[in-house]
């Protein structure tokens, strides 16, 4: 059972990921990009952390996707669906299936077997959060006021035009 | 049984996958998908070995909540640079973006 | 002691007068005589006051005042002055003479209208030349001494709108520059050896060589050092082979010739021979050399002026082969005569030149042969310069006659018989060539052309006057008086101070030479009692040689022609094909290329720089596995 969702799940994952490096349409790219979050989301579960299948859920697929199709519209690429990959693709394609060879390679020279998966407990993934981690937790509220901002700056209309 | 090691090759692929998808796309926006690819194949990795082996901890998923953040903060400015850009060239195709260069 | 120490104000004073000339001269043209002049006549006043502060500390002690200008290593170096008999005098004459010239230069050069520049490097040159005097180390010396040659330079090519002065002033610079080369890298000897620039010290050294002791000199070094001064001195003073450039530069305006050309940078080299005796003393064979020099160039220089036509190159001439013999009698250890007679000849030729200025500047001409008989038409400018010649030809009471028996004495003392002879036929010469100028351009009849010609104002004679007077009555000074000082044996000496004594087979020799040479040329020259063609028809090609000035410019313009300028063409082209094209650009353009290929690399597309980056980590992770985890 758990076999069956996990080659399920893999399946979704690879093939939406496949899908958005390999469609011409932008449009499609991003709803296969959906896909595979989806499938990612799909993983926590299966690595018994409901909570981050939930924030993947809520941000990558509610925010971010939203936002760069926000993207897709604002720059009209949607006007202009193919793009074509641009002329080192082939040697592009090598590099990734090298790099996925020597990753694999790597992985199971020494497979870890463990297959003991733990539930995270929420409440202590809550508490570590807000005392050992609190720093990093601050920082990172920062950095999102901050890239917030920068966003702002960046994208808003210059006065003189 | 499904063991630690298949979550890392699912990883593995999907980063690899989205390393291609930076290397051959054209559109800027088409390259940022692929890197939130290469960063959800990271998060894969990252659960799944606080999953298996850190019972305690659970180092992993904190920071993979970051990673989530952090992503989410990059995609907004990273957006709004392409936005920028578009305003400035009228394209988002980065072979226009070539004046780093002699 | 405190009142020789004001002697810096001398050159200061004048240099900001060359300051403020600059400043302001342009826009108030009156204020530069009056800046330049008012800063001589506080240079003349400061003299007497050194004057007087030499003589209550020691009249012919020898002071040195140095203050520290800046250090370079472990070397420092110095600015000061020396205060000594030598150095009054000279500071007397360079002053007493750049007064006389500048005032009359008032008159001469009033409607000229670059006024302000001609009194600018006046002032600049009287506050360089004073330097030059009161210098107390090489350096400083060297300084001073470029500083004057390039004032002379300015000067002789005063009216650039014009080829000639041009050419003499570029002549002028490059001869004297090759013999201060020469003295430069004689500066840098002496320094090598002593370690220091002070002449003090230098000196010392010397003197401790001479007589045989230990000293930081060798005799080898030392030899070489003084003859490469001498040789700096030759250019300045125009010796042969370097006398080429002082009758072109002439092209100046005449009271520079008088100032610069006659009486005080001419000098200069006779100044600096005398100021260094003590090296020459020390090596005696280098003495040889200077009289050799001296006698030779007064010879020929004189037998030049009989021949010339042209008023101021007789005088140029005449200027040579005076430095000549004053360089005769440093060679034959007349220190004394040597000083005394560049003082007679500075006030006489300064005089000369000024009275040859007021009959040019009346005639517009310079050529003896179209003058005549302006003694009636100019008797002050007629009996000043007569009094010139005849101090020049040395006639008995004049000034020159005092110095040049000086000199026969020490020529007498010193070198052989052969020295003796030439020296009293150069005393004939001077005394006939004097002769022939004064004869010719102011007796015999007016000619039609010079009716119009009329006495110069009151500044230009009253110059003259005053420069007549000294030329008059300087050669008393070599008698004694009762008052503490004995005569000029025993204020200027180098070291051993003696009495003037009158040798009267050798006064009378040179007295009855003077007069016949000044007898004879009134027939010759005026009244034709002897037929002067059937003597020149005798001597035709001696007297060609004598009016080409023996070749000496053609030879050099050979030499720079076919050698100079073919080897000069050839590493011309050595530098641009080799240094340049291939030393210098041969680097910067293979580079070049270089780059132009490497830059292909850099194509600015970020997807391609992503590849290598992913390449590389490949490569990196590969090689982590196979080293360390493999």
């Amino acid at each position: 059972m758990t076999w069956l969702v996990f080659t399920v799940l893999s399946g979704i994952i690879v093939g939406g990921g496949l899908g958005v490096v390999t469609t011409r349409n932008v449009v499609h790219a991003a709803l296969f990009l959906l896909v595979s979050l989806i499938g990612v989301a799909g993983f926590y579960v299966l690595l018994l952390s409901e909570f981050l299948a939930v924030v993947q859920i809520f941000i990558y697929v509610g925010a971010i996707v939203i936002v760069l199709l926000f993207g897709i519209m604002l720059t009209r690429s949607g006007e202009y669906p193919r793009i074509a990959d641009n002329e080192q693709w082939p040697a592009a394609v090598l590099m990734g299936l090298g790099f996925f060879a020597l990753l694999a390679l790597a992985l199971l020279t020494h497979p870890n077997l463990s297959d003991e998966r733990n539930e995270i407990n929420l409440s202590i993934l809550g508490e570590s959060l807000f005392t050992d981690w609190a720093l990093p937790f601050e920082i990172a509220s920062i950095l999102l006021l901050i890239a917030l901002v920068g966003a702002v700056v960046l994208a808003r209309e210059d006065k003189k035009s | 049984m499904i063991t630690l090691v298949h979550f890392q090759i699912v990883s593995a692929a999907l980063f690899s996958i989205g390393l291609y998808g930076v290397m051959a796309r054209r559109s800027a926006i088409l390259i940022l998908m692929s890197i939130e690819l290469m960063l959800n194949a990271v998060n894969i990795n990252l659960v799944a070995v606080a999953s298996f082996l850190d019972p305690d901890r659970f180092a992993g998923i904190i920071i993979t909540i970051f990673v989530i953040t952090v992503a989410a903060a990059e995609v907004g400015l990273a957006l709004a640079i392409v936005l920028r850009l578009f305003r400035n060239r009228a394209t988002i195709n980065v072979d226009n973006m070539d004046l780093m260069k002699w | 002691m405190g009142l020789m120490e004001l002697a810096w104000i001398i050159p200061a004073s004048s240099f900001f007068a060359f300051v403020g000339i600059i400043a302001f001269g342009r826009r108030i043209p009156f204020v530069s005589p009056m800046l330049s002049i008012g800063a001589i006549i506080v240079g003349c006043i400061l003299v007497f006051v050194v004057v007087m502060g030499r003589i209550d500390a020691d009249p012919t002690g020898i002071d040195f005042f140095s203050r520290k200008w800046f250090e370079v290593g472990g070397t420092e170096l110095m600015l000061g002055m020396i205060i000594d008999p030598l150095s009054i005098v000279m500071l007397g004459l360079v002053c007493f003479v750049s007064l006389m010239v500048q005032v009359y230069s008032l008159s001469y050069m009033r409607h000229d209208p670059k006024l302000a520049w001609y009194y600018a490097i006046h002032a600049l040159f009287a506050a360089s030349m004073i330097l030059v005097v009161l210098a107390d180390n090489f350096l400083l010396f060297y300084v001073a001494w470029e500083l004057v040659g390039l004032c002379s330079y300015l000067l002789i090519g005063f009216w650039w709108e014009k080829r000639e002065p041009v050419e003499a002033a570029k002549k002028a610079f490059i001869t004297t520059r090759i013999a201060d080369v020469a003295l430069l890298v004689g500066i840098l000897l002496l320094f090598h050896e002593v370690g220091t620039f002070s002449m003090k010290e230098t000196f010392y050294q010397a003197q401790l060589l001479g007589a045989g002791e230990v000293s930081e000199l060798s005799s080898g070094t030392t030899m070489i050092a003084t003859f490469l001064l001498f040789i700096g001195a030759m250019g300045k003073s125009a010796q042969i082979p370097f006398h080429v450039w002082l009758p072109d530069a002439m092209a100046g305006p005449t009271p520079v010739s008088a100032l610069i050309h006659a009486a005080t940078m001419v000098v200069a080299g006779v100044y600096l021979v005398a100021r260094t005796f003590a090296l020459f003393e020390a090596v005696p064979n280098v003495l040889l050399v200077v009289s050799i020099v001296g006698l030779v160039t007064s010879l020929l220089a004189s037998t030049m002026a009989l021949v010339n036509t042209d008023l101021k190159r007789i005088l140029a001439y005449s200027t040579i082969s005076h430095l000549g013999l004053m360089m005769l009698s440093l060679g034959a250890f007349g220190y004394t005569a040597a000083i005394f007679h560049l003082v007679a000849h500075g006030f006489s030729k300064a005089l000369l030149f000024l009275g040859a200025g007021s009959v040019s500047h009346a005639s517009n001409q310079t050529d003896i042969r179209k003058m005549g008989g302006f003694i009636k038409v100019m008797p002050i400018t007629a009996i000043t310069f007569g009094i010139g010649a005849l101090s020049l030809g040395g006639i008995p009471i004049f000034a020159g006659f005092w110095s040049k028996d000086e000199i026969l004495i020490a020529v007498f003392n010193h070198r052989n018989f052969l020295f003796l002879i030439g020296t009293l036929f150069v005393g004939f010469l001077s005394a006939l060539y004097m002769a022939r100028a004064f004869y010719l351009v102011f007796f015999g009849d007016l000619k039609n052309e010079n009716k119009s010609v009329s006495e110069s104002p009151i500044l230009m004679t009253a110059p003259l006057i005053l420069l007549a007077i000294p030329s008059l009555l300087f050669g008393f000074s070599v008698f004694g008086s009762d008052e503490g000082y004995g005569g000029i044996g025993r204020f200027i000496f180098f070291e051993n101070a003696h009495d003037f004594h009158f040798n009267v087979l050798l006064g009378s020799i040179s007295v009855i030479l003077a007069v016949v040479a000044f007898g004879i040329s009134k027939p010759l020259y005026i009244t034709r009692k002897f037929d002067l063609n059937r003597i020149k028809k005798y001597f035709s090609g001696l007297i060609r040689i004598c009016e080409r000035g023996y070749y000496f410019d053609q030879v050099y313009e050979w030499f720079f022609d076919r050698i100079v300028l073919v080897s000069s063409r050839f590493i011309a082209w050595l530098d641009r094909a080799v240094v340049n094209d291939v030393g210098v650009n041969g680097p910067a353009n293979s580079m070049g290329w270089t780059a132009s290929k490497l830059r292909l690399h850099v194509t600015g597309k970020v997807y391609n720089y992503a590849l290598v980056m992913v390449l590389g980590s490949m490569i990196i992770g590969s090689v982590w596995w196979i080293m360390v985890a493999g």
